[in-house]
């Protein structure tokens, strides 16, 4: 039976926040990251609050969020699983996907995102990705006999219910309650995730 | 020789007997929770330890966040209506090899754990016991062969009829021995008996008396 492996980008693949790191540009870092954690803890519906986020940052030109994304640490135990995995693995991410490449390709694994482009000079947003519909597509593709899922914040509760095994992802902050209350594990650190997951 | 692998702590009970709205593993002995008294002993020894939680599961999800991260923790959402047995399949599920199986509400002492463990591998289950002190004991009828300590064997288990040891809530066996197991542990392991058993020197906490007397068994071994 084939395992599919999806995972959260944002504070579960890095290990900082990203938006937060874009905003320090505008020099707002830590307003961003106010209402990042206001978030992520669910207290803000996740689509309206990205979407005011994508307004704000879209004043960054998007090749300097990318050489930003660039310099964003990576757990180097998650890194590494999923680039022996790289088939079986994807990041769910309601983040821009023109922000995440450097993020996507060090990974080269798939990607489930919110999507934009650029339109004369100015960030235009398609799409906000709900986690669980990124689930379902893919059960859909019947490629994968089993889903597994890691998370951390309130936009990951859709896709941890959606997953067969869902796993609440504490090492860089404390997984948001209603994410543990889907998880069937809590794991507080790469490494340890990574054998739980090479047993699963 | 196959030793003991990983290890999976129960401590998804609620602790109602003692009353301190506090999951049992979560009660301080002298100045340290039960369950980091035994964590910090078994991360020594096992990469994989994995603990189950339920009543008030935060508390303990919290605690391992900042004091045990390489502890994966184990949901069981249905304590209320389960019991150990369960836990204990619960935080297996997915595990391979030779498991130690305790509750997270014991204080026990290191060298005694050692020699369990040692005696572990050699064996594919061995059974917990210590010498009978608790109020609401389950005890066990144990023969020694040939060799003392080296061959104690446990034959049935009994609640009614006193005997010098009781079920100490510890063993090693295959991950997936608590597979579907209903009932309680020591129930579903009597029917592999006979069965090796190993001695251990430890304090479980299930009333306030109890309480007192782990607070005097950790003084007494430097705990």
């Amino acid at each position: 039976m084939r395992t599919a492996h999806c995972f959260d980008i944002d504070g579960t693949v890095t290990t900082t926040e990203i938006l937060p790191a874009i905003a320090s540009e505008l020099d707002i870092a830590e307003e961003m990251a106010t209402l990042t954690q206001a978030t992520m803890s669910g207290a803000i519906p996740f689509e309206a609050s990205f979407r005011l986020r994508c307004a704000i940052l879209g004043q960054v030109p998007v090749p300097k969020v990318q050489s930003i994304v660039q310099t964003v640490p990576l757990n180097q135990a998650i890194l590494e699983f999923i680039r022996t995995r790289s088939e079986d693995c994807f990041l769910v991410t309601g983040n821009l996907d023109i922000w995440i490449k450097p993020i996507v390709e060090r990974c080269g694994c798939g990607l489930f995102s919110s999507q934009a482009s650029v339109d004369q000079g100015r960030l235009r947003l398609h799409s906000v990705l709900d986690k669980g519909e990124a689930i379902e597509k893919l059960r859909a593709s019947g490629d994968f006999g089993r889903i597994v899922a890691v998370g951390d914040g309130a936009n990951d509760c859709p896709m941890i219910e959606r997953a067969d095994i869902g796993i609440a992802f504490g090492g860089v902050h404390a997984p948001a309650p209603g994410v543990i209350a889907l998880s069937d594990y809590v794991a507080n650190d790469g490494e340890a995730l990574c054998r739980l997951l090479s047993t699963l | 020789m196959s030793p003991v692998v990983n290890a999976v702590i129960a401590a998804a009970g609620l602790g109602s007997r003692l009353g301190l709205g506090l999951p049992k593993a979560m009660i301080e002995v002298a100045g340290a929770p039960l369950l980091g008294r035994l964590l910090s002993m078994l991360e020594k020894k096992f990469q994989t330890i994995h603990v189950v939680v339920g009543y008030r599961e935060e508390l303990l999800i919290d605690y391992c966040a900042r004091q045990h991260s390489n502890v994966i923790l184990v949901r069981n959402p249905q304590f209320r209506s389960t019991n150990t047995a369960q836990s204990y399949a619960l935080g297996a599920q997915h595990l391979k090899g030779k498991t130690l199986f305790l509750d997270g509400d014991l204080l026990i002492e290191p060298r005694s754990l050692d020699a369990f463990l040692d005696a572990a591998a050699r064996t594919d289950l061995l059974i917990g016991l210590t010498e009978a002190k608790s109020e609401n004991a389950v005890y066990a009828q144990a023969r020694f062969q040939s060799k003392p300590e080296e061959d104690l064997e446990v034959v049935s288990f009994s609640r009614d009829v006193s005997m010098p040891y009781e079920w100490a809530n510890v063993f090693s066996g295959e991950s997936r021995t608590m597979a579907g197991a209903n009932g309680f542990v020591f129930e579903h392991l009597a029917a592999r008996l006979p069965a090796r058993a190993g001695l251990l020197e430890l304090a479980e906490v299930d009333t306030a008396d109890d309480l007192r007397n782990a607070v005097e068994f950790a003084q007494r071994h430097g705990l």
